[in-house]
């Protein structure tokens, strides 16, 4: 509080020096300012049109992850742009792309320049997740899964003798489907008003744990949700002064309110099925202001603030299904939760050039998570199956940030540049083993340019950041071992710092290498997360050859790893477990005119090897993990012959090919596990190749 | 959140005193005149600089495209499928001084001069004003995106003054092309080029087998970011991390009935929004992921190592494979069943 009281003193100190700009404006004789030569465009519809087939030679759902290549065979390729252009600024823009896949778009915009603008739009965004899986559940997509009527259950998976009689082959997969429509209305100079609508469906599967005990299943559960987001917003633009009022909504609503399975074990306690939850309908409300002040050439003030609400009170699921267990029904506190969560979000940012040469900035940031659902205490059934002889009261778990920042810019020379800052921010929760945080952050950025040869940056800080009391949660049962630390709560010394080189030695050519570190350390931490570090160097460079031929290529290698320590009695640690990944990423491509005007070439090429490595040490010789990789490699080939002037033939060629392991799937069939009937999912690996030809017809 | 009532009144003290401050300055300023095509006049902080270069040219935009036609070193003609082109909108450069309305008075640039000199500088815009020794092209970064901005400071761009790009001396026109039909920055398939001049780490993380579509083009920086500020860290488009998911993600806001902290505080506690080499954008795999912050005794507190994988000396285990720990604790990002208390149902 005592920092916002600060910022408002500063700010009533400054709003006198506001200055007003002389009105000096010279007038100048333009009636010999014709334009003749200038290549307006005329009134008329011009664009382009691509028609063509693909093909690709091998189905794989992660090669079509996202771009609806997925299944193997011809396609449709069809793009057009099309351009109306009409009197008095009118005007109205179409393009099409990917018609005849599934991740196809329609974008439509138009109006009159300077007075309003229409905005239509429809795309759909695939997203295959995996085709590699099966499951003995009938009623896949559907909200209740139930097994065949040979199904024999058993304790474990080898004695589902059934299993492989009734397994059959499925996927997993999501489409999202959006309708936007925009407008957008200038009323005068400086106000402008928009509203846009998105309606957004997203159906298909996705996998999702089950468990009766310790017995689990993978389970197919449907996605079948809508999403609407609205924006209003009214903006003012003035020479000094700039505001934009908004509101924001969005409706979240699922057409499913739960999943409902048989039990493929021998059922406990009469757990003949199960049921979960699908997520709940749920909505946000939001308005927001945003304001901007010059109060004079050297300093200007922005102030933002958004207050929002979120919202669900969808009615609750009966506690359990099971009608066997002692005391069905349930009761329930309440029938639905009356969640609600008031946000705000603030922030206040003032920056002045003190002298030409110095320039200080203040940030003041305000964010808040306030939990109002209210609390109740409920009797829950363990996975259908056990009545907890202890009631749970839910956790409504709040936010907030106060956060201060002060930052400082001299230039020391014509060329070089130091910056320095520090910064306060301070982390409140409820419900939580620690009350508050407060990290301090101090940064230093150095900008040396020599000119005509290469500029560099290097940027260091460290942060330290103090917790309170560590208290462990007097309502888990068991009780959480009291030497853990989480991490976001946890005391941290993190030291950051970049680096890059931009080289500029020789005309048309652009070189440069970066540098970027993030060292964390708990040292407080005894159980928990340790110590994680990320670091990466990088290289890039962009020719212009000539005037036919441009080309570039980038580097990159990068570490990430972590270390933590657990303990298998809950008191001091006995094991450790370190991850440590490695990417190394090369890319390069070219852009080349063979015939003038006529024949263009180009081609682009990536190869990505990464590694994922697991290493445990439970203090006693136990066999390790194999590394998690993926080799990726992707090439692309690409021709452009101008038939005529308006006809154009393209060719591309495309190969991908993926060779991934993951331990966590690799060999794990549907009854590998003993007490998990697995979907039997397997890491990625394909070799694609895609021929595309089209023709580019120009009007 | 015992002071938060005050701390919200102190935001709206602020709102209200900044208001207050602004409503009366603005009256006290000058307002731009409007644009005249018989008698324009330079709009204050257009062209601060121009005033003292030189005069405006005789016959504006006719005088420059002598030179620049399409075969020049610097065409520019494609600037007439642009808007700024459109002289019908008011607003348009091309509707008030033409090319000067940027560029600033072009006469002494424009005299013709020996050869083998160069000639008279005029406003131009790009990295080489401060990279090069070139004398032609002097124009602080600061002094170009003043140009910019004396158009288009309102919207998103009221952040920019302080921003992150704005403190690394970016200017407009280092991501922004105007000469061109289309800049490549607005464009869904093509920003992400753009972007990764500069974000080359960012652009590897985009290769990594776990990733958001960006690389199929479906998904763009900017859904995420707003590069002209933001009052969120990273240039976010909306105040916070989980806001942001939530624009696509809405089915993970909640409020649920069984919260799971670090969900509702920030989702990147335990995703890479950028890209991943384990499922799911996850950090790191699991069971470690979880057990960073589990230790309860009993079956979370034990170390699950490559004995339990398929072959190996002990049986394969549902602690460590497939789902690991979300094999049965699936609802990780909440559940509103009433007995969905740890994520089971």
């Amino acid at each position: 509080m005592n920092t916002t009281i600060r910022l408002l003193a500063l700010l009533s100190l400054m709003a006198p020096s506001v200055l007003a700009l002389a009105d000096d404006t010279p007038k100048i004789d333009t009636s010999q300012w014709k334009c003749k030569f200038c290549a307006f465009e005329e009134p008329g519809v011009t664009g382009a049109l691509d028609i063509g087939i693909g093909y690709v030679s091998d189905d794989s759902y992660k090669f079509g992850e996202y771009n609806g290549l997925n299944e193997k065979g011809g396609y449709f390729i069809g793009n057009a742009i099309v351009r109306i252009r009409a009197e008095d600024a009118k005007y109205w823009n179409i393009d099409i792309n990917n018609a005849g896949l599934d991740s196809r778009s329609v974008n439509i915009e138009g109006g009159k320049q300077g007075s309003y603008e229409l905005k239509l739009n429809y795309d759909e965004l695939p997203h295959n997740i995996t085709d590699s899986i099966a499951t003995p559940f009938l009623g896949v997509g559907g909200s209740n899964l139930t097994l065949p009527s040979t199904w024999v259950r058993a304790g474990s998976t080898a004695g589902m003798t059934d299993l492989s009689n009734s397994l059959h082959p499925t996927d997993l997969q999501t489409k999202r489907k959006r309708v936007g429509v925009g407008a957008t209305f200038i009323a005068s100079e400086r106000w402008k008003y928009a509203v846009s609508y998105r309606h957004e469906t997203r159906e298909g599967t996705r996998a999702v744990g089950s468990a009766f005990f310790f017995n689990g299943a993978q389970l197919v559960m449907p996605v079948d949700y809508v999403t609407q987001q609205i924006d209003v917003s009214a903006s003012y633009t003035g020479n000094a002064f700039q505001a934009r009022f908004a509101y924001y909504g969005s409706l979240f609503s699922d057409n499913n309110t739960a999943l409902t399975w048989q039990n493929p074990y021998v059922s406990a306690a009469g757990a003949d099925s199960g049921q979960l939850a699908q997520p709940p309908d749920n909505a946000f409300h939001q308005l927001t202001a945003e304001l901007g002040y010059d109060f004079s050439e050297r300093t200007r003030a922005t102030a933002d603030l958004s207050i929002g609400r979120m919202t669900q009170n969808q009615d609750f699921l009966p506690v359990t299904t099971n009608t066997s267990l002692t005391g069905y029904p349930f009761a329930l506190p309440r029938s639905s939760l009356d969640g609600l969560v008031d946000t705000v979000n603030g922030k206040l940012k003032i920056t002045s050039r003190v002298t030409p040469k110095l320039n200080l900035g203040l940030t003041y940031i305000y964010n808040d998570h306030d939990d109002k659902t209210p609390q109740a205490t409920y009797t829950w059934v363990s996975t259908d199956t056990n009545v907890n002889s202890t009631t749970r009261t839910n956790l409504p778990y709040s936010f907030r940030q106060n956060k201060l920042k002060l930052e400082a810019d001299y230039q020391l020379t014509g060329n070089t540049r130091l910056s320095a800052g520090f910064d306060n921010d301070k982390n409140d929760r409820t419900y939580q083993e620690v009350s508050d945080t407060t990290e301090n952050t101090v940064w230093g950025k150095g900008k040396v340019r020599i000119p005509g040869t290469a500029e560099m940056t290097i940027k260091l800080a460290h942060a330290k950041r103090d917790i309170g009391n560590y208290e462990a949660l007097p309502w888990l049962s068991p009780e959480e071992n009291p030497l853990l630390r989480k991490y976001n709560m946890a005391d941290r010394d993190r030291d950051l710092g970049s680096l890059r080189i931009q080289l500029l030695s020789f005309n048309n050519v652009s070189v440069g290498f970066g540098f970027e570190y993030a060292n964390d350390v708990y040292s407080h931490s005894s159980v928990g997360l340790t110590a994680s570090r990320d670091f990466s160097l990088n290289a890039d460079m962009s020719a212009v050859v000539d005037a036919k031929t441009t080309l570039y290529i980038f580097l990159n290698h990068e570490e990430i790893s972590s270390q933590q320590s657990g303990s298998s009695t809950a008191t001091i640690a006995d094991w450790s477990g370190e991850n440590k990944d490695t990417i190394d990423t090369i890319g390069f491509g070219f852009k080349h005119t063979i015939i003038e005007k006529k024949l263009d070439v180009g081609g682009d090429f990536s190869i990505t090897n990464s590694q994922g490595r697991v290493i445990v040490d439970a203090g006693s010789a136990a066999a390790p993990f194999p590394d998690i990789n993926a080799d990726f490699i992707s090439a692309k080939l690409y021709a452009a012959y101008k038939l005529r002037d308006n006809l154009t033939l393209k060719g591309t060629y495309w190969y991908q090919k993926l060779d991934s392991t993951n331990w966590s799937y690799d060999g794990v069939a549907v009854d590998t596990v003993s007490n998990l009937l697995a979907l039997g999912q397997t890491s990625p690996n394909y070799s694609v190749n895609v021929v595309m030809m089209s023709v580019r017809y120009q009007f | 959140m015992n002071n938060k009532n005050t701390a919200l009144t102190a935001a709206i003290v602020l709102f209200g005193l900044l208001a207050t401050s602004v409503l009366f300055a603005e009256e006290a300023m000058p307002k731009a005149p409007a644009a005249s095509k018989a008698q324009p006049q330079v709009k204050p902080g257009t062209t601060p600089d121009a005033r003292t270069m030189s005069a405006y040219t005789q016959k504006g935009a006719d005088t420059c495209i002598k030179c620049h036609d399409e075969d020049s070193v610097f065409p520019v003609f494609s600037i007439f499928k642009t808007r700024h082109a459109q002289t019908a909108d008011k607003r348009s450069p091309f509707a008030y001084l033409q090319c000067e309305t940027c560029h600033g008075p072009g006469a002494e640039h424009a005299k013709k001069v020996p050869p083998g000199q160069n000639q008279a500088p005029i406003i131009t815009f790009g990295p080489r004003s401060k990279l090069t020794k070139d004398k032609l092209n002097p124009v602080s970064v600061d002094k170009q995106n003043k140009i910019c901005l004396s158009c288009h400071q309102g919207d998103d761009r009221i952040n920019w003054h302080g921003s992150i790009h704005a403190n690394a001396d970016l200017a407009c026109v280092s991501c922004h092309r105007i000469h061109v039909a289309h800049d490549p920055v607005l464009s869904k398939t093509t920003q992400a080029e753009v972007c990764y001049r500069c974000h080359t780490k960012v652009r590897a993380d985009f290769y990594k087998t776990s990733v958001h579509p960006v690389r199929a083009g479906l998904l763009t920086c900017s859904d995420c970011h707003t590069p002209h500020g933001s009052s969120a860290e990273h240039l976010l488009i909306k105040p916070t991390v989980n806001q942001t998911c939530y624009t696509c993600h809405a089915e993970k806001r909640g409020p649920f009935l069984w919260e799971h902290a670090p969900v509702a505080e920030d989702c990147s506690l335990c995703h890479r929004p950028h890209g991943s080499v384990y499922p799911a954008l996850l950090t790191k795999s699991l069971p470690l992921l979880c057990q960073q912050c589990h230790s309860v005794a009993g079956h979370p507190a034990v170390a699950r190592t490559g004995d339990a994988l398929p072959g190996g000396s002990s049986p394969p285990s549902a602690f460590l494979l497939a789902g690991s720990c979300t094999n049965c604790h699936s609802q990780v990002h909440g559940s509103n069943h009433p007995s969905g208390v740890r994520g089971m149902r």
